[in-house]
């Protein structure tokens, strides 16, 4: 491979990092999820970095990479810390719950709420009648329901 | 540095340490004890003028130069403003210093003597007030002003302290803040004085402009390794200078404006400028000195408390007008046309007091305008531009210093012990009472009467001597022209012979003027002598029960002062004995004075003894006159009232006295005969007519009453309400239009630009949902957003 095509294939690996950071930081609620596609997205750059350091042979980017490591570290720290004392007072990771700082006046996010399946339990199939009916496990039936 | 130099630091110094301590600790710590640095600090200063006094009498005998230029001593302090000469922007240089000369030896002494006395009066008359400390502290602060005033040697260093005083008028006058005539006062009488400051400013900024410099003593600029050195001292400025025509140094000689080498060369601005000068800082002086148009606050500050007018009148205030303009007299002898309108304002304004305080019934106010008047004079004798006339003026500042802070502090005690009752109809014949505020607050009013031998007499007699002189100098002057004498003088004739006739005759009219108010002034102040000391004993309920003689306090203030009234004419004048004046020839020593126009006009010391005798008789027939009003039943004033309130003509106008007339035996026979006789309708159309003529005229002359004699002075010529009408009124006109056009136009414009950031956020309010990923996928849209644009436009 020439150095031209690998640097396209390592930017091709950052720039996914980033997307998928990126998509996971907008679509997911969980506030721990959240911090780990902004690291994931850090993570992309710093990759980006990397490549164009190797390609240009300049050890520049990979010093500022070892730097971001290191500020990275303790902005996670930082932001983990943020993250305990937030779950700590709604006792929730959900960010939606701190959706109370909106402006007065805007309507509040509700989340959709799934309609209880009428459906009675499933019946699993069952091995033929060859003696007394197996005593039906529930906790197992409503985990299976569940997967 | 030396003696003198170390004296008059000490002089100001102490006031202000007093100042300090009474200001941080009065309300704490020293509390009821709050006089006590104030005093010894005044009496500290009044010991240290007396020291300098003696200091530059020595200095100036044996000075070499002493003699001819005058004597006077520069303390550089430090300097306050020093922006060198760049060569693209001329040097600014403003430097801190004092002198030392006769005129403000003078002042020193008579500020801090006055002060004293009044300082340890208002000990014990403000005694359990609220505001003790506070009292003190403005009081040690006012003398501190008054006394640096007259000893800057800068007029910028002059206006800053001339500024002070005037706060600290405004601080005293309102002391009783709680009271509105009192707060009002304090107000008006600032803003009085700002009216004349601002002429006082641009005299300053005309000075700068016209002289380069605001120094009144001359400064030579030594160019040093370390940068300019300034030298004041005049020996060395003459020195340095006659070097610098050598060419042997480099130095740059700045000649003050009031400084030795001007006065020796004459280079005054002339023309328009240097009247407009002269003009500008007589309309400050008249801010300050209470002087026609000026005039309308002193009388007002009064409200504060009495030590304080006593204060303001005799020591630290009113005079700095006399000072300054006596302190610029070489500006003013160089313009004949100025000195004519300062003797002018002065003769009208001591006529027009004079005449309002003829129907006074405040004690307090009579003394008020009697001090307006008794400026005038000593403006008038500052006009009459000879040194005769500035030493008498000077003398009569001296001399009236004295005698009005003995009257006021008199009007003090009476107030005190009659419960501050002032109106004198309300109290009479307290002679019995309060023996000695009687016996001292006589010879002050017998001073300012002028009666032989107590000082006013002296003071007076010398202004109205110079006064005379000066017309006969003019007259002769003229006359010298008229008979063909059109040689051109030399010199300082040339000069005078620019004069016109008609100055003698407004000169004229002027000492007339003075000569009226002479016994005015006797009468006026005999009224108040003889209405509160004298008659039938009354006092007032206020006073209640302890109606009595005032504290040793208060008393033995009254009898130094009323020493001091008594003699200090006949120390400082023995122009009747042999014909020196000690005060006159230590004034004339200032520089300012030893200009050689003045040396050579009329000189001090000379005795009229035609004036005095005309003057003293004036004064006695005024005593007499008042005597004769106010000893006994007071019948023949209310019929000089009733006349002078022209109440004759107010029943000219009405029909009382045609009906009466028509009843009365004879007429009434006649026009029964001519009815009987069928001639009933012409008496009948005759009335008609006189009816209607009366009532045509009555509504103007009932208007004219309102101009009476008695009215005017009563209403003090309708001074107050003119002001009001002319330059309040539209003036509060205009500062509410100004107002609502602030508030509804310019306040408006200001909102709107406030309101347009606060809608366009409300239009994107909405936006903030409180959901991170939200903002999350805005700022993503927004990048893309960017990114597209910018490959777009790749």
């Amino acid at each position: 491979m020439s150095e031209q095509e690998l640097l396209h294939a390592y930017l091709l690996v950052g720039g996914l990092l980033v997307a998928i950071g990126m998509i996971g930081f907008m679509v997911r609620r969980n506030l721990l999820v959240m911090f780990l596609s902004i690291e994931i997205m850090l993570q992309g750059v710093s990759l980006n970095l990397v490549a164009w350091s190797r390609f240009h042979h300049d050890l520049g980017g990979q010093v500022l990479v070892l730097m971001i490591i290191a500020v990275a570290a303790c902005e996670a720290g930082i932001g983990l810390a943020l993250v305990l004392m937030l779950a700590r007072r709604v006792r929730s990771l959900d960010v939606v719950a701190w959706q109370d700082l909106r402006e007065s006046g805007v309507p509040p996010h509700v989340d959709r709420q799934i309609p209880e399946a009428e459906s009675p339990v499933e019946a699993w199939p069952r091995l033929p009648q060859a003696g007394v009916l197996p005593e039906a496990n529930e906790e197992e039936e409503l985990y299976r329901s569940r997967v | 540095m030396d003696t003198i130099s170390w004296l008059t630091i000490a002089i100001v110094g102490f006031p202000l340490v007093a100042v300090l301590i009474t200001g941080l600790f009065g309300a704490r710590v020293l509390r009821g004890a709050s006089h006590l640095p104030v005093v010894l600090a005044i009496a500290a200063s009044f010991i240290a003028s007396v020291g300098l006094f003696q200091q530059l009498r020595l200095e100036r005998a044996t000075s070499v130069d002493g003699g001819r230029w005058g004597y006077a001593h520069v303390v550089p302090l430090w300097s306050w403003v020093g922006v060198e000469d760049s060569g693209r922007d001329p040097g600014l240089r403003i430097d801190v210093t004092l002198r030392a000369d006769p005129l403000t030896s003078m002042m020193q002494m008579m500020v801090s003597g006055i002060s004293l006395f009044v300082a340890v009066f208002a000990a014990g008359y403000m005694k359990g007030d609220r505001g003790y400390w506070r009292f003190f502290a403005y009081i040690a602060l006012f003398v501190f002003s008054m006394l640096m005033l007259v000893t800057v040697s800068s007029f910028l260093l002059l206006f800053v302290f001339w500024e002070a005083v005037g706060v600290c008028s405004y601080l005293l006058i309102g002391f009783w803040y709680q009271r509105p005539s009192a707060a009002a006062a304090g107000m008006k009488a600032f803003l009085v004085n700002r009216i004349g400051d601002f002429g006082f400013t641009l005299a300053i900024f005309l000075i700068w402009l016209h002289y380069g410099t605001l120094d009144f003593h001359d400064v030579a600029l030594e160019q040093t390794a370390a940068g300019a050195v300034a030298v004041t001292d005049p020996v060395q400025v003459a020195q340095l200078a006659a070097d610098a025509a050598d060419g042997s140094n480099r130095v740059e000689i700045v000649d003050g404006v009031l400084g030795r080498r001007r006065i020796a060369s004459g280079t005054w601005v002339g023309g328009t400028a240097g009247l407009a000068i002269c003009l500008l800082l007589m309309w400050g002086a008249c801010g300050k000195s209470a002087q026609f148009p000026l005039h309308v606050w002193l009388p007002d500050a009064m409200e504060g408390p009495t030590p304080v007018s006593a204060l303001i009148h005799a020591a630290t205030m009113v005079t700095a007008g006399v000072y300054l303009i006596v302190r610029c007299s070489p500006l003013l002898v160089a313009n004949p046309t100025a000195q004519l309108i300062v003797a002018s304002v002065g003769g009208f304004t001591a006529l027009l007091a004079a005449l309002i305080a003829l129907t006074q019934y405040d004690l307090k106010r009579v003394l008020a305008y009697s001090t307006v008047s008794q400026l005038g004079y000593m403006f008038l004798g500052v006009g009459a531009a000879s040194l005769a006339g500035i030493t008498a003026g000077m003398f009569h500042l001296l001399t009236h210093a004295f005698f009005k802070a003995l009257l006021f502090l008199g009007a003090g005690s009476v107030m005190h012990a009659m419960g501050n009752v002032i109106d004198m109809r309300k109290f009479g014949g307290l002679r019995r009472l309060m023996p000695y505020t009687h016996a001292t607050f006589l010879i002050g009013a017998l001073a300012l009467a002028g009666i032989f031998p107590l000082s006013g007499f002296w003071s007076k007699d010398a202004i109205m001597g110079a006064v005379h002189d000066r017309i006969h100098h003019l007259e002769h002057v003229a006359a010298g022209e008229a008979h063909g004498d059109d040689a051109p003088a030399a010199g300082e004739d040339a000069g005078e012979a620019a004069v016109p006739l008609w100055h003698a005759k407004v000169y004229r009219l002027v000492y007339y003027a003075g000569m009226i108010t002479v016994w005015l002034t006797a009468f006026y102040t005999f009224r108040a002598v003889f209405m509160t000391f004298y008659g039938e004993e009354r006092v007032p309920e206020e006073a209640g029960h302890h109606a009595h003689e005032s504290p040793p306090s208060m008393v033995v203030p009254l009898v130094v002062l009323a020493t001091g009234a008594a003699v200090v004419g006949l120390l400082l004048d023995r122009s009747m004995v042999d014909g020196t004046h000690p005060f006159s020839q230590w004034i004339a020593g200032t520089p300012s004075l030893s200009l050689p126009a003045l040396a050579e006009s009329s000189q001090p010391g000379q005795f009229h003894m035609a004036i005095a005798a005309v003057s003293t008789l004036i004064a006695l027939i005024g005593i007499g006159l008042a005597a004769h009003l106010y000893l006994g039943p007071r019948d023949e004033v209310r019929w000089l009232k009733s006349f002078l309130d022209l109440e004759w003509f107010a029943r000219l106008s009405s029909i009382d006295w045609l009906l009466r007339f028509r009843s009365q035996g004879a007429w009434g026979a006649v026009e029964r005969a001519a009815r009987r006789a069928g001639l009933g309708w012409f008496f009948d159309g005759l009335w008609m007519v006189l009816f209607v003529v009366l009532l045509v005229l009555a509504t103007p002359l009932l208007v004219l009453r309102w101009l009476s004699p008695y009215r005017l002075s009563y209403h003090k010529f309708y001074f107050d309400e003119i002001y009001t009408w002319l330059i309040v009124r539209p003036m509060s006109l205009v500062a509410a239009l100004s107002a609502w056009l602030d508030r509804t136009v310019i306040d408006a414009l200001v909102d709107w630009v406030g309101w347009v950031p606060r809608a366009i956020g409300n239009m994107w309010r909405g936006v903030q949902s409180g959901l991170i990923s939200f903002y999350a996928l805005a700022m993503v849209m927004a990048v893309v957003v960017f990114v597209w644009v910018r490959v777009c436009l790749m």
